[in-house]
């Protein structure tokens, strides 16, 4: 298991969403969702895409490349043409600093 | 890397087209009206060329907002950028060509063509395809690969206008004077126009020129053709034109406003007497703004066109573009405009009115749909296409002593604008580029801002 820093929580705004570069796990995806923090994997398991480009309506993350959605807590995948789910990483909030804890896993590193 | 359009290498220019077309003889052929050959050539040296309307600005406020039209026989979607700006971008995607939007309007986050999944975003760009890996295995460049913009895009007052032509004069010069006359409509009053309602489309088996020279100069068959009609709404016939004491013809480049002074004409029309006061109350706004002899021409008796076929009514309001669809039929495209500050009482009034009147069922336009017809249709016979069809009205009444900009005659009930309409697109026809394009202008160049 390994923290991965994220950013500041002051730093993300209600409703928005940034990409945190990655190189061992993949980029990750940091979303705030009226106060409440996430993290999922920030490729799109469709197509090339980077999540933090689109659009977040409710607790969705819209695609910016063909409009497939993912729902942000559990990562699944909610709309053509996004069939496979979004992995999703739990989330810990230590004073003003938001980590994703990510569970060292062979088949992640392999994907990043 | 630029998106722009390749600038279309143009075709050899027909021959023989000054015996289809003798302005100073005051007269042109039956067989322009329905020959292919002709057609394809003023697909691509007028609609390929000369700035065409696309649009109002009050159709598409946000971003990712945008409406399609076409220019010419060329689909094309209109959207608003982040930026704040306009583009235009060919409704066609550049891998297999299919059309990638197929509403008339909306907003949206970008276009994702049906075929093989690829996407742009509002700016046109491409940003992914399904199957994104291949595309990345054969190195492919993105960047290389968005809609295709067009040349140029500007707006006048509201009215979006775009070209495929990058070596076009800019839409000042080419609408030159005549905006001085078009700001009578579209800024009358402080906030300028909107369209209102959405846009309402018919066909007709007609070609375009019949439709646009109609509105460019043709008040004549008004008393004749729309008499019963007048009849219908007003109780009584459509003014007589010849009564009144002044009216002008004016022209720029091919396009032209006729028009009376008599403030209310044309409104009269829709039978709706609120429209009337309406124009009446604002009218010493007007005045103000514009001048005495700009108040009188709000809703008078006129029409216009800016070449090549985008045309409107003042009074009826009625806004539209005749897209050619072949050399004899066209798909007719209208909107309503109104000026921003009326009241919505007066918005919806002029709504209703424009669709009694000038929509695909309204009482006048049906009267013009069935000449219209008739004067392309005729024109398959090849004995009649041959036939010279008389436009010498008013040859000499050129105003040489007058302040007002352009090209003016004198009267309404004048041929002169028909004649300049023709001419304009014979110039076209016969140049292989805008250099070669005559200036015929002889009025004012300047307008007052």
């Amino acid at each position: 298991m390994e923290k991965v820093y994220l950013c500041k929580a002051t730093d993300l705004e209600a409703n928005q969403v940034k990409k945190i570069e990655n190189n061992t796990f993949g980029d990750i995806a940091v979303y705030n969702l009226g106060g409440q923090f996430y993290a999922t994997a920030d490729l799109c398991t469709h197509a090339t895409a980077s999540l933090a480009e689109g659009d977040i309506e409710d607790d969705m993350i819209v695609c910016p490349v063909h409009w497939g959605m993912f729902h942000i807590p559990s990562g699944e995948a909610q709309g053509f043409p996004c069939e496979t789910d979004l992995q999703t990483y739990p989330v810990e909030v230590v004073g003003d600093e938001v980590f994703a804890v990510i569970e060292v896993d062979e088949n992640i590193i392999a994907k990043a | 890397m630029s998106n722009l359009i390749k600038t279309i290498d143009t075709t050899d220019c027909l021959e023989g087209i000054e015996s289809v077309c003798d302005i100073e003889g005051g007269r042109i052929s039956g067989e322009i009206f329905y020959d292919q050959k002709i057609y394809e050539q003023e697909l691509e040296k007028v609609f390929a060329r000369c700035w065409l309307f696309v649009g109002h600005e009050s159709q598409i406020k946000k971003t990712g907002d945008y409406i399609t039209t076409t220019m010419g026989e060329d689909e094309v979607i209109v959207i608003r950028q982040k930026s704040g700006g306009v583009k235009v971008l060919l409704n066609a995607c550049p891998h297999r060509g299919n059309k990638v939007c197929f509403s008339e309007s909306g907003s949206t986050r970008g276009f994702i063509c049906n075929y093989h999944g690829w996407s742009f975003n509002v700016e046109g760009n491409l940003i992914g395809q399904h199957e994104s890996g291949i595309y990345e295995d054969s190195n492919f460049d993105k960047s290389k690969w968005g809609l295709k913009e067009v040349a140029k895009v500007d707006s006048y007052k509201g009215l979006i206008f775009a070209t495929f032509d990058p070596d076009s004069p800019t839409l000042e010069e080419y609408l030159g004077p005549m905006t001085w006359y078009l700001d009578s409509l579209f800024d009358n009053q402080e906030g300028g126009t909107e369209f209102v309602g959405g846009c309402i489309r018919s066909t007709y088996e007609c070609n375009w020129k019949i439709a646009a020279e109609n509105f460019v100069g043709d008040i004549l068959h008004a008393g004749w053709t729309h008499d019963s009609a007048a009849r219908a709404m007003l109780g009584g016939s459509v003014a007589k034109v010849s009564d009144f004491d002044e009216s002008y013809s004016v022209n720029w480049n091919g396009h032209g406003y006729e028009f009376a002074l008599d403030t209310v004409g044309n409104v009269a029309v829709l039978g709706d007497s609120q429209l009337n006061k309406y124009l009446h109350t604002i009218k010493p706004s007007v005045a103000e703004r514009l001048g005495e002899f700009r108040s009188n021409m709000i809703g008078s008796v006129s029409s216009c066109t800016i070449f090549p076929n985008f045309s409107f009514l003042a009074g009826q309001n009625t806004v539209r573009i005749w897209q050619p669809r072949g050399p004899n039929k066209i798909e007719l495209f209208t909107w309503v405009v109104v000026n921003k500050s009326a009241p919505q009482d007066i918005k919806d009034r002029w709504r209703k009115g424009a669709m009694m009147t000038f929509s695909p069922t309204g009482v006048f336009e049906m009267d013009d749909g069935e000449n219209w017809e008739y004067c392309t249709k005729t024109a398959k016979g090849k004995v009649t296409a041959k036939q010279d069809l008389f436009i010498g009205l008013g040859m000499d009444t050129y105003l040489e002593d007058t302040d007002l900009p352009a090209n003016v005659y004198k009267g309404q009930l004048n041929e002169a604008n028909s004649r300049a309409f023709y001419q304009r697109w014979q110039d076209l026809l016969q140049a292989k580029s805008w250099a070669e394009v005559p200036n015929r202008n002889k009025g004012k160049a300047e307008v007052e801002k």
